[in-house]
């Protein structure tokens, strides 16, 4: 297993490599970051020759990569423009943790604003995940357990237009009637935008009130889609022929059920948690957005729409570090779902 | 070697990790040592302080590393302008004992400082300041987003009190484009340009603790608000409000529903089909002009149709838009404008007749200069029996596309084929080295919504010099270059009398209207919903907060 691993974990090096061309040659290409910084009229040429100077961004596409990966702390920079080199550069570059300055926030670097916004968005997503896969396998479960029967069919139905609803049409919707419409009935309401009060300050109860809406948006949508991909599979397993053996050696149903039917089922159920996971590090874009979230995926739209390079390259570098990480770590839990699976 | 239990105390291990990283993050505050890092945890009942839904989050609070609106006027709150203009747009010294001397040339600028103002932490402010703010805005060390138009000038401190700035050539919308929020404490950075050579990553950008404005800068938290708290050392009038904040609410959506719910007290520019909700909740809606108009640029240049060439052709379309229809679909928040100076009418000459919605009269003068739809298509064929098919195009955003629908049937109305196309705003305005349409000249008609420099009338969008070839591929000047314009643009730029400069305008206004060069559609003005409870708030379309100080709440 450990061979398997550290063999896992050596392939993924030139993969990550070879995503980090991938992505900075297509950022690079998408847009220009210097043109939205004349305000009311495009960047002067004179504005634009320096800042590309100074950032860097005059260089051809390798450099600036090279410089991104390793740094450019062992050439000479001209600072001045002058044809004449004047100091060493001050960029580490990422394979020693440095991903840059943010073309947008200058003064601030990539991580920095990566740090600010990753915690708010595992505050969010970390709790909707749970939430999601809990009901998502009692649902399913209980829907399989159930089939063709009344409640099946509700739940069926309840999860096709679940599905159907677009997060936002979703999001929008509970905005206006658990906060705006509540309020004006005189309802019980909850706060329409934000991860908190300001004026009331970051409190646990703060957080906390302000996290049911932007979850329950997120989790109807996907359990509804989870849901039926548990019953579909416990389906195919609850038929088997080890299924009615565990029966016939008088296992109780509860044993039955957990230890062998939902054991099998969950494998393809991993596979498909196990992509989840790490893009839950990228945030809700349209979640985030909508109910004002600080988190990943609004901070990733942002400078995407500005084409801060070092910002977004951030951001999907450690996406693509986490789906790594998380294929390896659904590998390993196939051989503990499945004594068949064998790495070595 | 990985057996069920240590895999299951791995799992463990890394959701007990997620929960404490968890619970260890978020919550920073950027704030220097002067300022609490995290908002209070309880408002006093007594304390006076509104929110504001904010749109788009500044990328820095230094003004001269920002070109966002969102960020420019928010300087009214923590900086200060040497001048200021009220709701209707005039000027008023602010840091000055008067307004600034001009002399007769036009060419040297002398302000005279009040001698009773002081940045917020009690330091004086002096010509001192404005010397080091326009050296770090020139200083090619400083990633500052422009330039433009320190670089027009040297700038020079005869005393404490004294600030002379001397152009090298005549550059009459000064006024409109310097100092806007732009002053910088030379005491507390120019030690960081001296230790780093650069104030890039002085945490003052980020964090400006020390202002000279009536608020002062407490609290950013990245994505979720910005606070600014009253300014105990302010030389003006106190601020009767405790605390501002700018909560971020990126979606428009969710905006209008935090003002109906009361969680913000202030929005702005809401969409325009959420004005019947504010009313009904019994919101007040506001109103400003800011400058902006939405307009047809018509695009004459050499590759543009044969028919937009023609200003019989452009005249037609004026006559056969019912502009007044669309606006009514915004609810009277808007109204039609015709020229691209609406919103500065002393500059524009008052003879003009705004073009009337006539179809019957456009047909006429279409058929009367031999656009004669010949094959009975519905579409009019011009002298050499090409069709009349007019090419628009616009940024993708919904109002622009759903106003495309409205005009193409009425241009069909009339006989012309109106193709439209929408583009994101990037590939609209890329540069003609980057084949953007408007700049190569794919499109005949072009619509967006923009500004002189308000409040002054300069534009240089119809100059010469700008119209984008290989050899200057970021020119903005996408429509065409007229000698008669270009020389009354030019004129305007070096005359100093402000009379004689109107007159000019008179002209350029009257000529452009005459020669459809460009039409307006609908004051694209800013609209601000506030909560009742607010009390004495102007708003004005140069500086929005410009009497903050006089802003108070009820309740």
């Amino acid at each position: 297993m450990v061979r398997y691993i550290i063999r896992r974990l050596l392939q993924a090096i030139p993969l990550l490599f070879i995503i980090s061309i991938l992505i900075f040659v297509l950022l690079q290409s998408s847009g220009d970051p210097l043109a939205s910084m004349g305000g009311k009229r495009i960047t002067r040429p004179e504005d634009r020759a320096r800042l590309a100077h100074i950032m860097g961004l005059d260089q051809p596409i390798y450099i600036q990569y090279i410089y991104w990966l390793v740094g450019n702390d062992w050439v000479q920079i001209d600072i001045d423009n002058d044809g004449i080199p004047d100091t060493y550069g001050q960029r580490k570059g990422v394979l020693r943790g440095d991903f840059g300055d943010s073309l947008v926030n200058r003064g601030k670097t990539a991580l920095s604003l990566i740090e600010e916004r990753l915690p708010n968005t595992l505050i969010l997503m970390i709790p909707a995940e749970i939430i999601i896969l809990f009901f998502s396998l009692l649902v399913g479960i209980f829907s399989a357990l159930r089939q063709y029967s009344l409640t099946d069919q509700v739940i069926t139905a309840g999860s096709f237009i679940g599905y159907s609803m677009p997060i936002f049409f979703v999001a929008l919707a509970s905005m206006y009637l658990f906060a705006v419409n509540f309020r004006k009935w005189g309802l019980p309401y909850l706060p329409t935008v934000g991860m908190f009060d300001p004026k009331v300050g970051k409190s646990l109860s703060q957080v906390v009130v302000h996290m049911i809406l932007p979850i329950f948006s997120m989790s109807l949508v996907s359990i509804s889609g989870y849901s039926r991909f548990v019953r579909s599979q416990m389906l195919e397993v609850i038929s088997q022929d080890y299924i009615r053996t565990a029966y016939a050696k008088g296992l109780s149903e509860r044993m039955v059920l957990i230890g062998h039917a939902l054991k099998n089922a969950a494998i393809p159920f991993v596979t498909l948690v196990g992509i989840d996971i790490p893009f839950l590090l990228g945030g809700a874009v349209i979640t985030e957005t909508i109910f004002g979230w600080p988190g990943m995926g609004r901070l990733f739209i942002d400078h995407l729409n500005r084409f801060d390079t070092p910002v977004v390259m951030g951001i999907l570098m450690l996406i693509s570090l986490a789906v790594v990480f998380f294929q390896l770590l659904t590998d390993i839990v196939y051989g503990w779902l499945d004594p068949r699976i064998r790495y070595n | 070697m990985f057996n069920k239990h240590t895999i299951t105390k791995l799992l463990g291990l890394i959701i007990i990790a997620s929960i404490v990283l968890t619970a260890c993050g978020g919550g920073e505050v950027t704030a220097t040592k002067e300022a609490p890092t995290t908002a209070p945890t309880m408002a006093p009942a007594a304390e006076k302080i509104i929110t504001i839904a904010w749109t788009q989050e500044p990328n820095s609070l230094n003004r001269s590393y920002s070109s966002m609106w969102y960020m420019s006027v928010l300087t009214d709150i923590y900086s200060c302008w040497p001048w200021t203009y009220d709701q209707a747009n005039e000027l008023h010294p602010y840091l000055l004992t008067e307004l600034p001397t001009v002399s007769e040339d036009g060419l040297v600028v002398t302000m005279k400082l009040r001698d009773d103002i002081v940045w917020s932490d009690g330091t004086p402010i002096t010509s001192d300041d404005f010397v080091f703010t326009h050296e770090m805005i020139t200083s090619t060390a400083n990633t500052v987003d422009s330039a433009y138009p320190y670089d027009k000038f040297t700038i020079s401190a005869p005393d404490a009190q004294t600030v002379v700035m001397t152009f090298s050539e005549v550059f009459t919308s000064w006024m409109a484009s310097l100092w806007q929020g732009s002053l910088m404490p030379k005491h507390i950075l120019q030690p960081v340009f001296d230790a780093e050579g650069t104030i890039d990553t002085a945490e003052w950008n980020m964090a400006p603790t020390v202002g000279c404005g009536p608020f002062n800068f407490t609290a950013w938290e990245s994505g979720s608000y910005l606070r600014f708290d009253k300014n105990p050392n302010f030389w003006g009038p106190a601020p009767k409000l405790d605390a501002i904040v700018f909560q971020f609410v990126p979606d428009d959506a969710a905006q209008t529903a935090a003002c109906l719910a009361g969680d913000a007290d202030v929005c702005f520019w809401p969409p325009y089909e959420d004005i019947p909700s504010f009313r009904e909740a019994g919101l007040n809606i506001v109103t400003e002009p800011s400058g902006y108009n939405e307009g047809w640029f018509f695009n004459f240049r050499d590759m543009a149709s044969p028919g937009i060439k023609d200003v019989v052709v452009r005249k037609a379309i004026a006559m056969g838009l019912d502009r007044q229809a669309n606006t009514d679909l915004r609810l009277g928040v808007v109204k039609v404008t015709e020229t691209f100076w609406d919103a500065m009418p002393a500059n524009v000459d008052p003879s003009i007749v705004p073009y009337e919605y006539d179809p019957e009269a456009a047909k006429a003068l279409l058929e009367e200069n031999g656009y004669i739809d010949s094959d009975g298509d519905g579409i009019r064929e011009d002298h050499d029996g090409n069709p009349l098919t007019i090419t628009q195009g616009n940024t993708d955003k919904t109002e622009r596309q759903n106003y495309q629908a409205l005009a193409q049937q009425q241009m069909l109305a009339i006989g012309i084929d109106l193709k439209t196309l929408s583009y994101n705003s990037d590939i609209l305005f890329g540069s003609f080295s980057d084949n953007g349409p408007a700049a190569v000249g794919d499109l005949d008609i072009m619509q967006w919504s923009d500004v002189p420099y308000f409040p002054d009338p300069d534009s240089s969008y119809w100059l010469c010099s700008d119209i984008p070839t290989n050899e200057n591929p970021y020119g903005y000047n996408y429509f065409g270059c007229d000698p008669t314009l270009d020389a009354l643009f030019q004129e305007q730029i070096v005359t100093v009398d402000p009379t004689a400069r109107e007159q000019i305008f008179w002209e350029i206004t009257k000529y452009m209207h005459d020669n459809v060069y460009y039409l307006g559609i609908w004051e694209d003005g800013d609209v601000w919903i506030v909560n009742p409870r607010l009390v004495n708030y102007k708003f004005s379309g140069v500086n929005p907060f410009f009497n903050i100080t006089e802003w108070d709440v009820t309740q």
